[in-house]
């Protein structure tokens, strides 16, 4: 049987419907030029997954989300989002750093480059997902912009725009405060693992995932990985993030994942993992001991959950 | 009319089996399937006294029915605790879920709409019809229990509380009424 590649098989449409526009008038070329997607496959280096963790379905993760700018409902954030315009989309960079300064999410691909990361994500509702992210790690955009001796945390805000994020719009009946902020000390910001996403399955991240661009950070619970950011700022003084100003006795700001500590009104020791009816022990650290426990030697995690 | 009643309840759960095997998150689907139908029909089990006073439409006959179908879906509810959720851990349920407070709350409305399906055939429910007020302490700990299972709670969760309020808020009204004539 023969199939045409998808790429192919939509570049081929807009082909025809530039042919049908050149007879129609130049304006509606550039109009149709303007709306030609990008190529949403993404080129990277792929991970060689030497844990040989297996992979959740895209349909699984890209079905079942919290994403509260548009919906607290798990599946309701899919259909919300199609319409989200992702790009152009320039994000921030401001603070304790060399020079402030916008870019846009292709220049930073640009810059970095790509590469995969298969990872484990725990959510702190107690479920969790293994993903094959694409993106760069966030130290390499530090080490672009230079932090300076003031910088000791890195502050990440979502985009607040009330026309593309209906939650945003609802003021008082927010279901939460927006935009969305989340942080990470210096030296977790520039730990190997923290990542920056702009796809995963190897294209451009989907709207309700978070596009174009978020916040991948593996030993922690889900909520820590912040979606659409905006801000990428680096502070001197430890950010007050979403979750802990929401609900202070439940969410604190290291949010590591740990099965031994629980939230107050579920235990974390195990989780269910998406599409499985038995449950698996959870980690400490989400499996990522040996690499991040050393950033956190002699605290009470118990204390800074 | 009643066998009626009882096919359009039970419709949920044939929806849960039969999507259970595409589920993203099974035992979650379980949970709310479970959980909306016990409380939604907790509430529900409150309405005909209500409408007979209110409308006087009598439709006490079907309030035993409804209450057992609400205790009917609290027990799968509380199964897929035991069963899915806990793997029959015991352990950890007695030394650790039963001591948090959204676990214990919904342990407590489940006994009590327990004792008050076991007591719902005609010789003990002549006895022990008087106690099956505590159906109101078991909404309450009911909607307390739902409102603490999202992170932040929804649309569905207010909503609840809200037709919960209403329906408690006329029997305590009309009690006050009956007290001032006498």
């Amino acid at each position: 049987m023969h199939m045409t590649p998808e790429a192919l098989f939509n570049a081929r449409r807009h082909f025809l419907k530039l042919g049908a526009g050149a007879l129609v008038s130049s304006t509606a070329i550039s109009q149709l030029l303007a709306e030609l997607p990008k190529d949403l496959s993404l080129t990277y280096i792929p991970d060689p997954n030497p844990q040989k963790l297996t992979l959740n379905t895209l349909e699984q993760a890209s079905n079942y989300v919290n994403f509260y700018e548009f919906s607290t409902d798990k599946e309701a954030p899919v259909k919300l989002s199609q319409k989200m315009k992702t790009s152009p989309w320039n994000v921030g960079f401001f603070g304790e750093i060399k020079t402030e300064q916008m870019l846009e999410v292709d220049d930073l691909i640009a810059k970095f480059g790509l590469e995969e990361r298969i990872y484990r994500f725990r959510c702190v509702e107690g479920w969790s997902m293994v993903v094959p992210w694409i993106g760069f790690p966030l130290y390499k955009l530090l080490d672009y912009l230079e932090p300076n001796s003031k910088a000791k945390y890195v502050k990440f805000t979502t985009r607040h725009d009330p026309s593309m994020f209906p939650d945003q719009a609802k003021g008082i009946f927010a279901s939460i405060k927006h935009p969305y902020v989340e942080g990470l000390r210096m030296d977790e910001a520039r730990h190997p693992l923290t990542f920056i996403a702009v796809g995963m399955y190897g294209k451009r991240l989907l709207p309700q995932n978070g596009a174009p661009i978020r916040l991948v950070v593996p030993w922690k619970y889900g909520f820590k990985s912040i979606k659409s950011l905006d801000l990428i700022e680096c502070v001197e003084s430890e950010p007050l993030n979403t979750w802990q100003e929401q609900n202070p006795k439940e969410y604190g700001f290291y949010a590591n994942v740990n099965p031994a500590v629980d939230h107050p009104r579920w235990t974390q020791a195990k989780e269910r993992l998406l599409g499985k009816l038995t449950k698996q022990a959870t980690l400490p650290f989400n499996g990522y001991e040996k690499e991040v426990a050393g950033l956190y030697a002699g605290m009470d995690l118990r204390k800074f959950f | 009319m009643k066998a009626l009643l009882v096919l359009f309840a039970l419709l949920p759960l044939g929806v849960a089996y039969y999507t259970l095997d595409n589920a993203i998150d099974p035992i979650k689907m379980l949970y709310n399937t479970t959980g909306i139908g016990a409380v939604t029909l907790l509430l529900l089990s409150l309405v005909p006294s209500t409408c007979k006073r209110i409308c006087h439409i009598n439709t006490l006959p079907y309030r035993k029915t409804i209450g057992l179908l609400s205790f009917m879906y609290a027990l799968l509810h509380v199964s897929v605790f035991v069963v899915l959720d806990s793997e029959f851990d015991f352990v950890t349920i007695f030394e650790k879920s039963l001591k948090k407070p959204f676990i214990y709350v919904g342990a407590i409305a489940f006994i009590i709409v327990l004792l008050m399906a076991l007591t719902s055939f005609k010789k003990l429910f002549a006895k022990f019809s008087k106690y099956h007020k505590a159906v109101y302490i078991a909404l309450l700990l009911a909607l307390l229990h739902s409102f603490w299972a999202q992170k932040v709670a929804g649309v569905f969760e207010y909503g609840i509380i809200f037709v919960g309020a209403i329906l408690l808020g006329e029997r305590v009204w009309m009690w006050q009424k009956n007290h001032k004539i006498v």
